[in-house]
């Protein structure tokens, strides 16, 4: 499920899987279809089919381990050059 | 809280448009990260030792005081003049702009993921709140940039998604620490801009009094969390406290200076203003650091402007291109990277915290 509201009052996006998958660190989330372009000042709530990859034991293990690191690129440091595309 | 958005086509020159003609000559791609956590250890948090102080702040938040404020018809004058603003002033404006909005909606999309995948009913109704706010900035924020004619594009949604993983004591550390710079941005803006109404070049400014309490009240709650459990406070935990103040206070003084116009115009000068709100968030952090950085010292600023000298020549040599350029911007990320550890290792100040963590907004 894919909710986006693109008002004055609320600009955001959500996609909920419905069916109960947990997505876990280095797991990837596919939702399929045309793009979604909400005009200004509508709500749009659209059920769409998404894919899960699930990451195998060592991308997670290694997901966690450096997901942290990341944290660096978060706060935009400029040590790395993480977050220069 | 996340990275990576830019004007895709630089059509700064944009006219002002009147509010049915908004038509967008230029688009700006949002494209937030997505991070999972270890949603067991924040179900595992426990407020009980702060509970009344933490059942006070949720009301607060309930009551959304905020809830008005966000409209341009409040009385506060929506006096905008896009002609007068100079083409270098236009660009790093909307330029702050746009980070701002990245840094609001990637709030919302990470306080809903952990808000819908929690089960602890202290912290879902925080976030639930949490998430509202930043949407409605978001919202705001939008609306700035329509009026210069840039429009957000959402691609992101129907793109693949890589969740990477960032521990529940990173999260709390690195977002009360932007709910709180974010407050002292803000209400240092405000009251610079009371006693300068001419340098006022933007209506927005006028509503940050109000609004740098919703950040504010976040914060709040994030320390009643790290209060709540000493152990995020104590031993080595202590290395990442200071770490978190660093980075935020470096990267803070060297995006600033990035935007030289902007302050210009604002009549500020970005060290002067980075050493004014890196006051204010080091003596709001008392109510929960246990270890400050001494951002008085005189080492302090020097390992700023150090960093700062060096993220020039990083700049000069990333648009200079070429394999010797290359190599050269390596040697400078090395040497930020040394001047990065001089300010960690720089004495901190050790912070007797008090019994009540609750803290009003007095500046």
């Amino acid at each position: 499920m894919v909710h986006v509201s693109h008002r004055f009052e609320e600009l955001s996006a959500h996609v909920e899987l419905l069916d109960g998958v947990e997505v876990g660190p280095g797991d990837s989330v596919l939702v399929h279809g045309a793009r979604i372009d909400v005009p200004f000042g509508e709500v749009r709530v659209e059920r769409r089919r998404a894919t899960v990859v699930h990451a195998g034991w060592l991308e997670r293990a290694w997901t966690r381990l450096t997901g942290d690191l990341d944290c660096l690129s978060l706060l935009e440091i400029e040590l790395n050059e993480g977050n220069a595309s | 809280m996340t990275t990576n958005l830019g004007i895709d086509n630089a059509m700064y020159g944009a006219v002002a448009l009147n509010d049915t003609t908004r038509a967008a000559v230029a688009t700006t791609t949002l494209s937030p990260r997505f991070y999972t956590t270890d949603f067991a250890a924040m179900d595992a948090m426990s407020v009980e030792p702060v509970r009344a102080e933490w059942d006070a702040l949720i009301a607060e938040l309930a009551s959304d005081l905020n809830r008005k404020h966000f409209t341009r018809d409040k009385g506060l004058g929506w006096d905008l003049d896009i002609e007068g603003l100079s083409p270098a002033l236009r660009a790093e404006f909307l330029d702050f702009l746009v980070s701002s909005l990245t840094a609001e909606f990637s709030g919302c999309v990470l306080y809903a993921e952990m808000k819908k995948r929690g089960k602890n009913p202290d912290l879902q109704a925080l976030f639930k709140y949490m998430s509202r706010d930043e949407a409605r900035h978001a919202g705001f924020i939008n609306d700035c940039l329509r009026d210069f004619g840039v429009q957000v594009d959402m691609g992101f949604l129907v793109k693949a998604k890589k969740y990477t993983y960032f521990s529940p004591k990173f999260i709390l550390y690195a977002t009360y620490l932007s709910e709180k710079i974010g407050y002292a941005r803000y209400i240092t803006i405000f009251r610079h801009l009371e006693a300068h109404p001419e340098r006022r070049f933007h209506p927005i400014f006028k509503w940050f009094e109000e609004w740098c309490n919703d950040e504010y009240r976040h914060g709040e709650a994030l320390a009643l969390l790290m209060r709540a459990d000493p152990g995020l406070l104590s031993g080595l935990n202590l290395l990442w406290v200071r770490f978190f103040q660093v980075a935020v206070f470096s990267t803070m003084f060297l995006r600033d200076h990035r935007r030289p116009e902007m302050h210009a115009a604002l009549g500020l000068e970005p060290e002067a203003y980075g050493m004014a709100v890196f006051r204010i968030t080091s003596e709001i952090s008392k109510q929960v650091f246990p270890l400050l950085v001494d951002v008085e010292a005189p080492a302090f600023l020097e390992g700023l402007r150090a960093m700062q000298r060096l993220d020039v020549e990083l700049t000069a040599a990333r648009a200079g291109g070429g394999a010797a350029n290359w190599a050269r911007a390596r040697l400078i990320q090395a040497r930020m990277a040394k001047a990065f550890v001089s300010l960690l290792l720089l004495p901190a100040k050790k912070n007797p915290l008090p019994a009540s963590t609750r803290l009003a907004p007095s500046w």
